[in-house]
């Protein structure tokens, strides 16, 4: 199969296309496990394995993709006519950023590969994280794993050919309990990325009974809580939520085909300008944020992005000043044109594709904010007059342009004069984006930092779900409105 | 084609009889098309032709499922992947309950909303209607973005309950063009739905965009004071909050868990305002239906809401199980959802510009990421987006930042309905994660609710 792809590599390199690359999936798997309230209502498996063919043609790009790898030339030759009738439509031609030519191999780390853990094991985890959870004031017990493991062969006309074999564990617990209005409230156990491997030995029984009992213990104190008050509050942060206000109002803005305006017929655009870089005030002098694809335990690593470029880790904020973006080969060289000047000094290698039938697009990699100097989270409580402490993500919404967010969250305990007094419901809070990173005034040490992974990101036309992490500190950001 | 998939599912029906297993086969075949515009260019051309197939196996209360992407050539795959499906109910978990093969009592074949001219359009096609809706439009500054999504989508199924199954085929596009400015960051945008090669209408496209621009590129934006606004919706906002409706609402085995805003007891009940009726009606094409459900119940016209009386949850099949409960014929991919019109004789966008009004009126047509806040209450949020008008009292109009809306449903489709446009139309709400899966709402034009706050306003698009 390889040589069949090279050879039709050249074939249409021969044709006049500028550049060809190819992403053959011999194999990806799945394999996912839901118990919902005691009942496996979902034991599943898939596999799938196909060719992606990406091709640009006079400044234009064509794709074709099929798990029919029966007549494989004419698949190229589709991309390559999908190609030709883009290119009569081009306002600023295709230019890729220079890259070396890699031959590489990047293989996830695992100790123990989850697909090869019996089925019953895999039900017995169920079965214990069910019935830990199966408490007084639960009304709703979902448990879930899912892992994933794909074999990508990268090939290109520019000479590199790299083999990638990435392994993912995921497992959650979630529970679901009624107040005595009848309002349904939830609290979820996501884990933290912990070790330096992404294989079945993060399936920790003990630690999850652990946040089992513990989800179920705050479930019981949200449903017996008052209603959150609409005022404006010091916000702490905690991971399980700082995580998605980094993903929503940091990572996407910093998509740099957002800020081209390649996503504007869909997922939307950014309020970010080429002339912000090295300008603007993102944040507070607390905020240094980076793209790290590097960290081993996390599903935004995966060692070469889909344009065949290396794992990096790069600034995008400086102690609150905004540096650097979420780039391929493509959208790096059309911002330093329109920006007529070097903001980019090539690709940031997060050109990534969910399958071998989409193309890929700018996806975060790891989006972490730096641990601070702020201490603990005790300490962060208790150099907070009037602030909530929230926690876990139950709705996000966000401006077209990720100007303003607001988000529901799991769990809420207000702070008065340095100390936690009591846990509220229905806990929110909004803001406008640029305002909001500028008014973080703690940023906790490292023993508040954790990686948090997200499953389900979408973006695109057609969509695609990505993988990726956030490492995340807790926080505390000024004067919020919260309670709307 | 047809023949073809229909006899491949029936050899490995007879493999999975011969084996003795209980399975049943669930077919999925798309030719999915899709030209994105960006920046005022082709972005991107891409197609993708998959075939999935996803076997359920029983055993008892036991069962367990694999899914592969595959072709018809990869018999012995297909069998291997219903291999493994048996031997992985073997090693489940029994059910609380006894679950329900698909039982297919006659086949049924549906290709009647296919339409090859529309699958198959040409690139050359799809490049001339874009030239045509926005050619003039463009500047330097106004740039082109936007999708021509098209293609065929083939569903089929079978079981070892019984010799018949089950094939339905549509063809289906969907047009999105957005023009934007990309320095002030605004956008307009037009949609069309297209079930047949004829749906598709370049002329109403243009009018759309052309009237919005007018006053986008002619009228100072505002921040607009926080505070209640009527608000009239479009057809894309509509849909999205009927979609939520469908969800939190209107789903028997959510309720059951909690999570709807509805119970048991608001059966027959008047819910919502007397204007609202809204229907599951798989005879409407424009909505791609399906006409069976994939356990081969003959789907048929189901109100939801009539007159603002809740009528009835819809049941799946496996929440039909587990809660005791009569299936209704919606374990389907999507159902046919077709909100009735109402009396004002408001059908365009340059009518609702010259409607006499009382009071200032706040045009969304687009709500922009929604999401459930509070679904025991039916709260969402989201924010309005491609081309929000204000349309004053003294007739004028003003362009509007955008705003965020936090508003529960039950008072969006309540008593501040105020009126409901007479004409409806078919909004594309199809998404692309994973399989092909065509779906449209039918809407009216417009819906006017009124008293509805503003939680926050943009400073900026």
């Amino acid at each position: 199969m390889l040589n069949q792809i090279k050879q039709q590599i050249e074939r249409l390199r021969a044709r006049g296309a500028t550049y060809v690359d190819t992403r053959w999936y011999p194999y990806e798997e799945t394999n996912s496990l839901l118990m919902w309230n005691g009942n496996l209502k979902d034991a599943s498996s898939s596999s799938e394995s196909g060719v992606g063919v990406r091709v640009l043609y006079k400044g234009a790009w064509g794709f074709s993709a099929s798990s029919d790898l029966s007549d494989i030339s004419a698949l190229f030759d589709k991309a390559f006519d999908n190609a030709r009738i883009a290119a009569e439509r081009v306002t600023f031609p295709v230019r890729l950023a220079e890259k070396e030519t890699i031959e590489a191999k990047f293989e996830s780390p695992l100790r123990i590969n989850p697909f090869e853990i019996p089925l019953t094991e895999k039900i017995a985890f169920l079965q214990e994280m069910d019935k830990r959870l199966d408490q007084p004031g639960v009304t709703q017990r979902v448990c879930s794993l899912n892992f994933t493991r794909k074999q990508i062969i990268f090939v290109d006309s520019e000479g590199s050919q790299i083999e990638k074999i990435i392994t993912e564990a995921f497992a959650d617990l979630e529970v679901n309990g009624l107040d005595s209005e009848g309002g349904m409230h939830e609290r979820k156990f996501k884990p933290p990325r912990r070790g330096e491997s992404r294989g079945w030995e993060n399936i920790d029984l003990q630690y999850f009974s652990q946040n089992a009992e513990r989800i179920v213990r705050e479930l019981n104190d949200t449903l017996q809580a008052e209603q959150c008050p609409v005022d404006d509050r010091a916000v702490i942060l905690l991971p399980g939520i700082m995580y998605l206000q980094t993903h929503e109002t940091i990572g996407h803005p910093l998509e740099l085909d957002r800020i081209l305006g390649y996503e504007l017929a869909f997922a939307g655009g950014s309020f970010v300008t080429l002339d912000d870089f090295s300008k603007l005030r993102y944040g507070s002098e607390k905020l240094t944020v980076r793209a790290d694809a590097t960290l081993p335990n996390s599903p935004g690593s995966f060692g070469f992005d889909d344009d065949g470029i290396p794992a990096q880790d790069n600034l995008l904020i400086d102690k609150g000043i905004l540096v650097g973006a979420i780039t391929g080969r493509q959208m790096v060289e059309e911002a330093n044109a329109k920006a007529r000047r070097t903001i980019f000094n090539g690709s940031s290698g997060a050109n990534r594709a969910t399958s071998f039938y989409r193309v890929p697009i700018e996806r975060m990699t790891n989006i972490n904010i730096d641990a601070g100097q702020d201490g603990t989270l005790e300490d962060i409580i208790r150099n907070t007059e009037r602030g909530i402490v929230l926690d876990g993500d139950r709705s996000w919404s966000i401006g077209s342009n990720r100007e303003q967010f607001h988000f529901g969250t799991e769990a809420g305990w207000l702070v008065e004069d340095g100390q936690i007094t009591r846990p509220v419901k229905n806990a929110t809070y909004k803001g406008s984006t640029v305002a909001f990173w500028n008014s973080l005034t703690a940023v906790g040490n490292q023993s508040t930092w954790e990686v948090c992974y997200v499953d389900n990101c979408g973006k695109g036309q057609p969509n695609q779900i990505m993988q990726l992490g956030h490492g995340v500190p807790v926080c505390r950001f000024d004067n919020v409105r919260i309670g709307e | 084609m047809s023949e073809k998939i229909l006899q491949t599912l029936g050899a490995l029906r007879d493999y999975s009889l011969e084996k003795g297993y209980e399975i049943s086969l669930y077919y999925h075949e798309e030719d999915s098309y899709l030209m994105r515009f960006a920046n005022s260019a082709i972005s991107l051309n891409t197609n993708e032709h998959l075939i999935r197939l996803e076997v359920t196996a029983y055993e008892g209360s036991k069962r367990a499922s694999y899914a592969m992407i595959t072709d018809l050539a990869k018999l012995d795959d297909m069998k291997k992947g219903i291999d493994i499906a048996n031997e992985m109910a073997k090693h489940a978990m029994p059910l609380t309950y006894q679950t329900t093969v698909p039982t297919y009592e006659n086949t049924f074949i549906d290709v009647s909303n296919f339409d090859p001219d529309l699958s198959t359009i040409s690139n050359e096609e799809k490049l001339a209607l874009f030239n045509q809706v926005v050619s003039g439009l463009e500047t330097d500054e106004i740039k082109l973005s936007g999708i021509f999504s098209c293609g065929a989508n083939t569903v089929a199924a079978i079981s070892t309950r019984s010799e018949h199954s089950i094939l339905m085929k549509t063809s289906d596009a969907q047009v999105t063009i957005v023009l934007s400015h990309n320095r002030l960051k605004w956008e307009v945008q037009a949609e069309q739905s297209a079930q047949q090669k004829s749906d598709l209408d370049p002329a109403a496209l243009r009018a759309e965009l052309t009237a919005l621009l007018h006053h986008y590129t002619h009228d100072s934006p505002q921040q607009l004071p926080l505070g209640r606004y009527n608000i009239v919706f479009g057809p894309a906002a509509i849909a999205d909050m009927l979609n939520f409706t469908r969800y939190i609402a209107f789903n028997g085995g959510l309720m059951k868990r909690g999570y709807s805003f509805l119970n048991e007891e608001n059966i027959d009940q008047k819910v919502f305002s007397n204007q609202f009726s809204f229907f599951d009606d798989p005879e409407r094409r424009e909505t791609f239906p399906f006409r069976r459900d994939i356990y081969g119940i003959e789907r048929k016209r189901f109100a939801l809401v009539e007159n603002g009386v809740f009528k009835a949850f819809a049941w799946y099949q496996d929440d039909a199980d587990e809660f005791g409960q009569q299936p209704t014929g919606h374990t389907v991919p999507h159902h046919s959802l077709c909100m009735a019109g109402g009396s004002q004789p408001v059908n365009s966008l340059g009518e609702l510009l010259n409607l006499p009004r009382e009071t200032d009126i706040l045009y969304i047509p687009f709500l922009h990421y929604m999401n459930i806040v509070n679904p025991s209450k039916g709260i969402l949020t989201g924010s309005s987006r491609f081309g929000a008008l204000l349309l004053k009292q003294d007739g004028t109009v003003v362009v509007p930042y955008n705003v965020r809306l936090t508003q529960s449903l039950l008072d969006i489709f309540g008593d501040r309905l105020s009126w409901i446009a007479q004409e409806i139309l078919p909004y594309n709400t199809s998404l692309s994660y994973g399989a092909r899966n065509p779906t449209s709402i039918i809407v009216p034009r417009f819906m006017q609710v009124n008293d509805l706050e503003i939680s926050h306003s943009n400073s900026s698009y």
